[in-house]
This record gives structure tokens, C-alpha cells and sequence, in this order.
């Protein structure tokens, strides 16, 4: 009886040691959920392909803290329902050391209560509409105190418009966009003269085309959904012989491209543009293609984010000596990391000053930078966190 | 302005609609695949374009793959179903489904573009206005014209009218019934396909772009019944509301105009604006 109580004894201890030596030499685990099916799904793909990138060049240099580091992608299907199920099954069955993805606001805000209480830090790499304060949450993408201003300055300055009209998708991201803009305009002593919404799903962009163009305006803000209503909306002002300053808030490099002379003239306001000038962003773009060749999804102002928020958990993992979240925390606040988009650091209230591109569609479909604006500051953001 | 915006809107809804209300007044059948052939439709114009060929090359093109497919279609998943119209509505919707998925698949996700048919404006009473709206409007008085045409004047639509009417008195008189539905369904997809291709320069091309007409197209033909006047009056009606009250109050409550005053009509007339 003793014998037996002892050995099992024994074999305890071993299972203790074991887990306690596992736990050091265990991959470390990153969570992406990302939109790989629904609204989403046409620029996921890049955002995994930068992950991937990170993680394989993160791995060859010896790993974090000399651990190897996996990921585990799952789909968010672009909404909140989705969301739920993904961050459920990263943070309680995969048990992910951290959370880094791009995602819809909707997605974001169903997976911070579960962050919360799982207590895994979540680095957010889509830019978004702002103040979305959580002690788990920070983000390197921009916020619009960073993207507005290029585009309203631009028209004021060098067009001399003074009456903006805004057109955008009815939801959370198009709206806290234009509202920005507006208090921005006001600011600066301009005029909304119009701010019209259509439903996500809307397609019929006639009447407010003919407000537009009854109104007066002198340039125009847009903010849509991505995707389908930016392309209907564009193409219907075009057809409609609309040829005020166009700033579209929600249009990207590869949308662009594809739209072709149909977006030339439109003025785009960017943390990222394939064109940057600096030795990291060449060295990204070789490594992205010398690894994905054709299959390879054109890098952009959504995926480099992801890119850099890897090497940032790298970084504060390194400099807290353990995966341990509390520690971790306090280091994402602190560390930097040079990338794609310069020098990054999340040290304003959780969220990051950006090099901040303002682009011009040219007619083939490319983007000229027409102006650069340096350490552009998110502003207020979380004032409490 | 606002009453071109009101002609070229109630144009548009009328192409959309008119293969839905074909197939609804002969067969009584609701194809809720409609969404799907609209898609089919934009993506002949862009097959075209990967083609390099003529843009309007893609309306008889989408008119022939649309009526084959829906040839197809009535043989193998519509023939049986003609005494069960709520089984049909199921397996059409799977099918609208399933017809996405494969695009999907075959396509992707993506949105697709194409080129545009007729650009620019032109000036009409002073005002600059979009020309390819100009030629929708055009295009929706061909389609009906071209209706009445083929329902007055031709055997097919002689026939097609007895079996709208009274489809045993037609079967007693000899009417090939199978052969009526047949055309009748090839037609309407036929031409909702070439629809499709119509919306391209409006809309952009993606799996899902046919849903969005769906319910609007699926409200005007029950208003309609099974009268092509009808239906141009019903779109003239509901697309001048939408018009007026996205132009005047909101966009937002603009979109689902067509909705509510269809459901109000056929609350206060049954019949909708069928008198037949």
C-alpha cells in the first residue's frame, strides 16, 4: 500500500516537473482572428501573410526568449457572432499567449469582454474610429484624429474649399469617421454643407448624388464600407459627372488599382503605401514576395500593421523576461519597433503617433504620394487607461 | 433633376424586376434564384472584359447563358415543383445559394470590375446628367415595349396568355403547357441575366450583389400581380417615393421605402395594382 501511494507520489512530481519544464520550452501561441470569411475576406488573406511572414522570421532568428512561436488562425466571419466563437476557442481551448489581428469594430468589441477575462493582451492592427479603451487592448493602426486631417488640409490649402459635403456606409466606422470630419472642418473654419448615410447594403446612391451636386460643395469626404459600396458609390459619381476634390477615407492601394480610371483623381490618406521610401519597407516587400511569389496578396495599410504588431509582442516579451501578461502590458506601453511604417510605439494611451501618406489614384491605378506628414499624434484617445 | 432621378430610378427597378414578374405570371412561381441569374448576368460582363471583347458583347451573351442555365434549371429543379409554389420558393432560394457559392469559388470574393458601358453626362434642360442612366431608361421602355410585343403579338405570347388565364381550359384546347412554361422560364432568366450586365456600370460586381435587388424586385411584383403595366406603374410609384424621400428626409429611411409602401398597399388592395 505504502509502494503504491509513494509511486504515485512519484509520478506526480514528475508530471509537475514535466509541465513546469514544458511550459519553457512550449511554443509561444498567437491568436489571429481575422475576417477570413464575410466583409473582411478580401483583405484577410494579406493579413495572414504578414503574420506568417513575422512568425518565420521571428523563428529563424532563435524564436522569443528562445521558444518558438506558432500561430493559430481563426475565422471571425467579419462580425461580433463570429468573433465570440473565435476568441473563444483561441483564449480557452488553444490557450494563445496573446491575441494580434485585424478586425472589424464590430468583431473587436465582441472579443474584448472575453480578452478581459481570459487576460491575454490584444494588440489591434486595423485602423478604426477610435476610443476603444481597454486595460488588454492596444493598437498600432490609425485612429481618424490621424487620417482626417491630411485630406481636409489638402483641399483647404491648395484647392481653397471651404463647403465639404460627406457621404458615407451607416455604421460605426463610417460615422465616427465623418463625424470627426466635421468637427475638423468646423475647427478650421470650413462648412458642411451635406452629410448623407446609405445603409451597408445600400446600392442606389441617386439622390444623394443630387444633393451633392445641388449643394453647392466645393469638395467631397467620403467614408464607406470597404469593398462594394466604395466601388458603387465611385462609380456612380462618375457617371454622374462629379468632378469636385475627392477624398475617400475608406479606399486602399489594391482597391484602387483594380478600379482603375474610375478612382483616378482620388485623394487617399494612408499609414502605409507600397511606394515608402526607407530601407525596411524594400526589405519587407522582398521577403514578402521571395515567400509568397504569386500567391502573394499586395502588402497594405491593414496587414503591415499585423507585420508589426508581431515584432511589437516580440519586443515587449523580450524586455518583460516572460510571456506573463501583467508584465507584458506594462511593456507594450513602452517598447518601439522600427518597421515598414518607421518607428512604431504604442506609448499615447495605448495607440501609436504615425507617419501619416497622403496619395493621389493617378489614372493607371497607382498611387503618387503628394505629401508626407511626420509623427502624426492620435490625440485624446483613452485618457483614463 | 429630381424627376429624371425618379425616371431612371423607377428604370432601373423595372429592368431588375421584369424576368422576376415573367416567370411570376405565367409559371406563379417565385423564383427566389432572381438574386443569383442578376449575378450570372455581371459576370458575363465580365468574362467579356477578362476577354477583351466588346463591353456590349455581354448583353446577348448573358441573355444566352442565363436563358440556358434556366433552361436547365426549370427541367430539373422547377418541373416538379409547379403544384408545390412554397417548396418552389425553398428550392429556388437554395439554388440562389448555391448558384453564389460556385461563383465564389470560381471568382472569388472579390469585387470585380468592368468596364463601363456608356460614360459621362450630357445636357438635358441644363442640367448635366449621368448618360448611362439616360440609356437605362432607354433600355427599360425597350424591355417593355418589347414585352407587350411578344405577349400581343406573337403565338408564344398568345398562348402564354391562355395558360395565364385558365392552364386546364388551355391544356384542353391542345396548349403544349410544358412547352409554354419552358420558353416562359428561359425568357424571364434570359433576361434577368442581361439585367444583370445592365447593373454593372451602377454597381460593383461581387457574389452577393444580386441579393440587394432581390427583395426590392420580389415587393414590386407582388404589387404588380402579372401585368407588365402594372409593374411600370408600380416602379414609377415606388421609385419616385424612394426618390423623394431619400432626396428630402433620409437616404436611410429612402432605402426601405419600397418595402413598407408595398406591404401598405397590399394591406389596403389585395390585388395590388393588377386589375386584370
Amino acid at each position: 500500500m505504502k509502494l503504491i501511494k509513494s509511486l504515485a507520489m512519484a509520478t506526480a512530481l514528475v508530471g509537475i516537473a514535466t509541465t513546469a519544464f514544458a511550459q519553457d520550452s512550449d511554443p509561444i501561441k498567437i491568436g489571429v482572428p481575422v475576417g477570413l470569411s464575410g466583409a473582411n475576406s478580401v483583405v484577410a488573406p494579406s493579413v495572414v501573410q504578414a503574420a506568417e511572414l513575422a512568425v518565420e522570421e521571428i523563428n529563424e532568428e532563435g524564436g522569443i526568449l528562445g521558444r518558438t512561436v506558432t500561430l493559430e488562425i481563426a475565422d471571425d466571419q467579419s462580425g461580433a457572432a463570429g468573433a465570440q466563437k473565435a476568441f473563444d476557442s483561441l483564449v480557452y481551448q488553444h490557450e494563445v499567449d496573446v491575441i494580434i489581428s485585424m478586425e472589424t469594430s464590430a468583431a473587436r468589441n465582441a472579443g474584448l469582454p472575453i480578452v478581459s477575462r481570459g487576460g491575454v493582451p490584444y494588440i489591434y492592427t486595423s485602423f478604426y474610429e477610435g476610443r476603444s479603451c481597454n486595460p488588454y487592448l492596444f493598437v498600432n493602426a490609425w485612429v481618424p484624429e490621424q487620417q482626417v486631417p491630411p485630406v481636409v488640409d489638402q483641399f483647404m490649402e491648395k484647392d481653397g474649399a471651404k463647403k465639404f459635403f460627406l457621404i458615407g456606409s451607416d455604421y460605426a466606422f463610417g460615422r465616427g469617421m465623418l463625424e470627426f470630419a466635421r468637427k475638423y472642418i468646423e475647427d478650421n473654419g470650413g462648412e458642411v454643407v451635406g452629410e448623407e448615410y446609405l445603409p451597408m447594403d445600400g446600392s442606389d446612391w441617386t439622390a444623394i448624388i443630387s444633393n451633392l451636386k445641388s449643394s453647392g460643395a466645393d469638395a467631397l469626404v467620403t467614408s464607406t464600407a470597404g469593398g462594394a459600396p466604395n466601388v458603387t458609390l465611385t462609380k456612380q459619381l462618375r457617371g454622374a459627372g462629379v468632378d469636385l476634390p475627392y477624398g475617400n477615407l475608406a479606399v486602399d492601394e489594391g482597391t484602387a488599382k483594380t478600379m482603375g480610371a474610375d478612382a483616378a483623381g482620388i485623394y487617399i490618406s494612408a499609414s502605409y503605401v507600397t511606394g515608402i521610401d526607407s530601407d525596411e519597407n524594400k526589405a519587407f516587400l522582398k521577403a514578402m514576395d521571395d515567400k509568397f511569389g504569386e500567391d502573394l496578396r499586395t502588402p497594405n495599410d491593414l496587414s503591415v500593421p499585423q507585420y508589426e504588431g508581431v515584432y511589437l509582442y516580440k519586443a515587449a516579451v523580450e524586455k518583460a523576461g516572460s510571456t506573463d501578461p501583467d508584465a507584458v502590458l506594462a511593456a507594450l506601453a513602452e517598447v518601439s519597433f522600427t518597421g515598414p511604417r518607421g518607428a512604431i510605439s504604442m506609448n499615447k494611451q495605448h495607440h501609436a503617433p504615425l507617419n501619416m501618406y497622403l496619395g493621389q489614384v493617378q489614372e493607371d491605378g497607382s498611387v503618387t504620394v503628394v505629401n508626407t506628414f511626420q509623427n502624426v499624434d492620435p490625440g485624446e484617445q483613452c485618457p483614463n487607461l | 433633376m429630381l424627376i429624371l432621378d425618379i425616371l431612371t430610378t423607377a428604370a432601373v427597378l423595372f429592368i431588375v424586376s421584369a424576368g422576376l414578374l415573367a416567370i411570376f405570371g405565367v409559371l406563379k412561381i417565385i423564383n427566389f434564384a432572381h438574386g443569383a441569374w442578376l449575378t450570372i448576368g455581371a459576370y458575363c460582363a465580365v468574362i467579356v472584359a477578362g476577354l477583351g471583347l466588346n463591353p456590349w458583347l455581354a448583353l446577348p451573351l448573358a441573355f444566352l447563358v442565363g436563358g440556358a442555365l434556366g433552361g436547365v434549371t426549370e427541367h430539373f429543379i422547377v418541373r416538379p415543383l409547379y403544384q408545390r409554389p412554397l417548396d418552389a420558393i425553398l428550392a429556388t432560394w437554395g439554388l440562389g445559394i448555391v448558384v453564389g457559392q460556385l461563383i465564389t469559388l470560381w471568382f472569388g470574393r472579390d469585387v470585380q470590375f468592368t468596364p463601363g458601358l456608356l460614360s459621362g453626362t450630357v445636357d438635358v434642360f441644363g442640367i448635366s446628367y449621368s448618360l448611362y442612366r439616360l440609356f437605362a431608361l432607354g433600355a427599360a421602355v425597350v424591355i417593355g415595349l418589347g414585352f407587350a410585343f411578344l405577349l400581343e403579338g406573337t403565338r408564344l405570347g398568345l398562348t402564354a396568355q391562355a395558360v395565364i388565364m385558365n392552364e386546364t381550359l388551355a391544356k384542353g384546347l391542345g396548349i403544349d403547357t410544358g412547352k409554354v412554361r419552358l420558353a416562359t422560364f428561359v425568357i424571364g432568366t434570359g433576361l434577368t441575366a442581361l439585367a444583370g450586365v445592365l447593373l454593372t456600370p451602377l454597381t460593383s460586381v461581387d457574389p452577393t450583389m444580386g441579393v440587394a435587388w432581390l427583395i426590392g424586385a420580389f415587393m414590386l411584383v407582388m404589387v404588380a400581380g402579372s401585368s407588365f403595366g402594372a409593374l411600370a406603374v408600380a416602379c414609377l410609384v415606388f421609385g419616385g417615393a424612394q426618390v423623394i424621400v431619400s432626396t428630402f428626409v433620409s437616404p436611410i429611411l429612402g432605402g426601405i421605402t419600397v418595402a413598407v409602401l408595398c406591404a401598405l398597399v397590399l394591406r389596403i388592395s389585395p390585388k395590388g395594382f393588377a386589375r386584370a
